[in-house]
């Protein structure tokens, strides 16, 4: 389904659709909101990505990462070469360089999996930090501060957000698997 | 005590990570440990002997009465010395007998695990506690038979134990509830300090006397479930001569010991173990002659002791006791001896046939002189241990008070197959004349030999001192059993002249005509085949197949993997339930006085409502997949806003955000299907309306029903306060969900990554066509 519209849309709403899940997310405490409905709506964003370009462009423009490097020789100094590969990992990618031939390179990839297993550990360890405290599993703990756009900060927000990260990777692993069928 | 069962776990668990750092001489610490413990139950001798009872109790789960309580009595000591002992040896045994396996580390810790947990069950008091260690006892043994897990009969036979001994382990913890409601205790200590109430007049007495009657016979296989104990030998041979003949087949022994102060001594208790006991014995003799192989013919012949030990129990005078006692310790010395015997055997020739092996006692003269020692001890020959076991069961048996020339026949049955199983053992394998002695393979090598020959010169060590090293724990032993009586023990070598040295003598030389006859029966053996096919070997075969076949059957016809079955079941269970419950006690909706709520529905409900139905009948009719998707969509999203209006928006924005999704993977998916088609009847397209009806009508009347009678509740009015005072939220719902009831939502996320997994698995690894993601 590749049309110029969609995909131009997409290209405008993705971060739309991202910042607004984030919100959601946020103001889920006092508002109708919260880590599920802000989970799915950051899903959508990736999901219309898919339906444009398929799911192996979503991965790799989203979810992927080359990080460049080389060998430091003997005699350069260790400023010179980190700001070398400080511009090479930031300007250098966005020129488009083809920098694959001269530079090695990790290609770091997160897999939806990682999403929700790291949303689950979000979610446990916000239930643990009561039990570390001396108080049952779960119980919840609320810093002093009161932020403009996000409330006040508090584990059950903690938790909030790993369910936010579970139900996006879910969905994304659902839909990376089907379409790639 | 408790420490010393939990060192004995740790050692356990760390074996296999020993076994890397010290290679194979892992043997070290896993040797010393039952050695210390050894010496701890060594230590704590003279108190026992002295009359105090050893306690040590950590409490667990304290409300249910399920606490870690152990406690040290002559029985338990005389079993956990026997325990921890034979453990050392059978260390150091199998550092010789799997000295190169690569899975050294893994066999010491199954083997480390069952000594602890055997240990657990000889000093365990709280009910609970025992069927931990009951259980684990099971599973190690599970564990140790299905050792060589590339072979299909170990697996099995593996298999086969766990299922006998564990459904027996399930029959006991309920006879053991059942029992500890009877008499109002969680410990057996409680329940033998009061058992002068009489216990056997409880209606609960006979419910529980079967369970744990069963419990106790299956894991000391008695006949009918002797079956596994022969299969069992499929375990490497420190396993058979450790759980499978000196130890863990006696746990049932002995929990029938612990208990028959609280259960015993009824007319029930005495008539089952003497006739199961009886049977046992004669089945379990019968069969041993039968056999050709080394450790089949010890299998049964352990049946067959096993069999005398609960007869024994079942008499339960002090001369039976005393017996069973005696018997029990030469019985758990010289078989395992001889297992060990079978095993340096079968080690250096490569064969257990008994046929095959002649004249081995030039080349393996420790082992034959330890296979010797034991035999005798076995055969009842004087100034060994094993006779004064079997002068005090014929003794035993003259006096007892029900079936006396019975069970003395069974006993003279038993002792003429020991003794002809005896000089099969040692005359036969070792000393006879031969041109043609069998050739070894390899040499023994002192860790093969060592341990039975220390075992078999403890039969004669114990047979010449019977009265000063044995007697004294035995004696404390027996007192724990009967706690009422006077015991008071005279072992002896020499009773002078009396019928029953006549009765020993006699059974020495029929035992040896016997095993003049032993090639003619084992040629008549294969000609009993027929019989054995309705035996319970084979019954247990038939039902675990047709188990098999009929769970296969039945997730056939439940689980065929159409997703509209799968909801019609669902729905119609649940309708049902429904109906049964409305129809037995739920009062009746005056319909009737409802209708006024039909007036109250306004326009834009209406218009909702219209288009729900509407949407409804297309689907029914359309035949393009895109259409009716589409369409679905429209009523999902009617329904969100259905919840709008009354107001729940946070249903509702999920609502609607899942009937997008849903739309957009139906589409992703669209192109991969067949062309929509009319396979099926049209009837059954009216059978799935039906059933909708159905379910709608129930469910509409069932929330009617609800709305009529309006539950007194205060979680509303406690939520709406607490939610901003307490969690800092104003939105209740979403504070509830990750504040209030957080451990549900916790638990909802984790079914839904798990589900994550499965849909990757189901869509991606294809295990039909065995590939890989």
């Amino acid at each position: 389904m590749k049309t110029i519209i969609l995909s131009t849309a997409i290209r405008l709403l993705t971060p739309v659709f991202l910042l607004f899940s984030v919100y959601i997310l946020l103001r889920g405490h006092n508002h109708p909101g919260g880590g599920f409905i802000g989970g799915l709506i950051g899903s959508i964003a990736f999901v219309f990505h898919v339906l444009a370009h398929g799911a192996n462009a979503t991965a790799r423009v989203f979810f992927s990462l080359t990080l460049y490097h080389h060998p430091r020789q003997s005699g350069h100094s260790r400023t010179r070469y980190f700001m070398q590969i400080m511009n090479a990992n930031i300007r250098g990618r966005r020129k488009g360089r083809n920098m694959e031939n001269r530079w090695n390179y990790i290609f770091v990839r997160v897999r939806p999996v990682y999403l929700i297993a790291f949303g689950l550990l979000l979610a446990v360890a916000s239930g643990t930090i009561g039990l570390l405290a001396g108080q049952p599993f779960m119980s919840a703990f609320w810093l002093d501060v009161h932020l403009p756009v996000l409330g006040s900060l508090g584990t059950p927000l903690l938790f909030d957000a790993g369910v936010y990260l579970l139900v996006m990777g879910m969905v994304l692993k659902m839909i990376f698997t089907m379409s790639k069928e | 005590m408790f420490y010393t069962l939990l060192a004995g776990l740790l050692v356990a668990f760390a074996a296999p990570l020993l076994f890397r750092w010290l290679g194979r001489y892992v043997v070290l610490p896993l040797a010393l440990l039952p050695l210390c413990i050894f010496i701890y139950f060594c230590a704590q001798v003279s108190q026992v002997l002295g009359g105090t009872r050893i306690i040590a109790s950590t409490s667990w789960v304290p409300e249910l009465g399920i606490n870690l309580d152990f406690y040290l009595d002559g029985l338990s000591l005389l079993f956990a010395l026997l325990i921890s002992f034979f453990g050392f040896l059978i260390m150091i045994y199998a550092y010789g007998y799997l000295e190169k396996h690569p899975l050294l580390g893994r066999f010491y810790m199954y083997l480390t695990l069952f000594m602890t947990a055997m240990l657990g069950v000889v000093t365990a008091d709280n009910i609970f506690c025992l069927f931990l260690f009951w259980e684990l006892t099971s599973i190690s043994s599970y564990l140790l038979i299905g050792f060589n897990n590339d072979q299909i009969e170990s697996r099995t036979s593996a298999w086969q134990a766990l299922l006998v001994t564990g459904g027996g382990g399930l029959a006991l913890m309920g006879g053991l509830i059942l029992l500890s409601l009877a008499s109002g205790h969680f410990t057996f200590s409680g329940m033998v300090l009061s058992s002068n109430i009489s216990l056997a007049t409880h209606p609960l007495y006979l419910p529980a006397l079967l369970l744990i009657l069963l419990g106790c016979f299956t894991k000391s296989a008695q006949f009918p479930f002797h079956f596994w104990l022969p299969n069992a030998m499929a375990a490497p041979t420190p396993v058979s001569a450790y759980l499978h003949s000196a130890t863990m087949v006696k746990a049932g022994i002995f929990l029938l010991a612990r208990l028959s102060p609280v259960l015993g001594g009824t007319e029930t208790w005495m008539t089952i173990l003497l006739v199961v006991g009886g049977t046992t014995a004669v089945v379990g003799a019968l069969l041993a002659l039968q056999q050709t192989d080394l450790k089949a013919i010890l299998a049964y012949t352990t049946i067959s002791a096993l069999g005398l030990l609960v007869m024994m129990l079942g008499i339960g005078s002090v001369l039976a006791i005393e017996a069973m006692l005696v018997f029990l310790l030469a019985h758990a010395l010289y078989k395992g001896t001889l297992f060990l015997v079978a095993g340096v055997v079968d080690h250096s020739t490569g064969t257990r046939q008994v046929n095959d092996l002649k004249g081995l006692g030039r080349s393996m003269m420790y082992t034959g002189i330890a296979a010797t020692l034991a035999a005798l001890s076995m055969a009842g020959v004087i100034s060994f241990f094993g006779f004064i076991g079997k002068e005090l069961l014929y003794e035993a048996s003259l006096e007892s008070e029900v079936f006396n020339w019975l069970t003395l026949g069974v006993n003279m049955l038993a002792g003429l197959t020991f003794v002809a199983v005896a000089i099969l053992m040692s005359y036969r394998l070792f000393w006879s004349k031969t041109s043609k002695p069998t050739a070894l393979q390899h040499q023994t090598s002192p860790y093969l030999y060592l341990p039975p020959l220390v075992l078999g010169l403890l039969g004669l060590v114990f047979g010449l001192m019977a009265g000063l090293l044995p007697a004294p724990v035995l004696e404390k032993a027996a007192l724990s059993i009967l706690p009422s009586q006077k015991v008071q023990f005279e072992l002896a070598i020499w009773h002078g002249f009396t019928p029953v040295l006549g009765l020993s003598m006699l059974t020495l030389v029929l035992g040896y005509l016997l095993y003049r006859f032993l090639p003619a029966l084992h040629s008549a053996a294969p000609r009993l085949k027929k019989v054995y096919r309705y035996g319970p070997d084979s019954m247990y075969h038939t039902g675990f197949k047709s188990f098999q076949k009929g769970a296969k059957v039945f997730i056939n016809t439940l689980q065929n993997g159409y997703l509209r079955n799968y909801i019609i079941y669902i729905v119609l269970f649940f309708c049902g339930l429904m109906l049964f419950a409305l129809w037995r006690d739920a009062p009746h909706v005056n319909l009737g006085a409802r209708r006024e709520l039909l007036d109250q529905i306004e326009l834009h409900e209406l218009v909702l409502f219209v288009l729900v139905i509407a949407a409804l009948f297309y689907i029914l009719n359309t035949r393009s997949r895109l259409t009716s998707i589409v369409v679905m969509g429209l009523v999902g999203y009617s329904a969100a806003l259905f919840y709008i209006l009354y107001g729940a928006p946070d249903v509702a924005a999920t609502q609607l955000l899942i009937e997008t999704l849903t739309v957009v993977i139906f589409v992703l998916l669209l192109h991969k299907l067949p062309a929509f088609w009319y396979l099926s009847h049209q009837f059954r397209k009216y059978k799935f309306i039906a059933i909708s009806i159905l379910f709608g009508s129930v469910m509409t009347y069932t929330l009617l029903l609800v709305q009529e009678f309006a539950v007194e509740s205060e979680l509303k009015e406690f939520y709406g306060n607490a939610s901003f005072l307490e969690a800092h939220g104003r939105n209740v719902v979403n504070v509830i969900l990750v504040d209030f009831r957080g451990l549900d939502t916790l638990g909802e996320i984790t079914v839904l990554a798990v589900a994550a997994v499965g849909i990757f698995a189901l869509l991606r690894l294809n295990p039909e066509k065995g590939g890989k993601p």
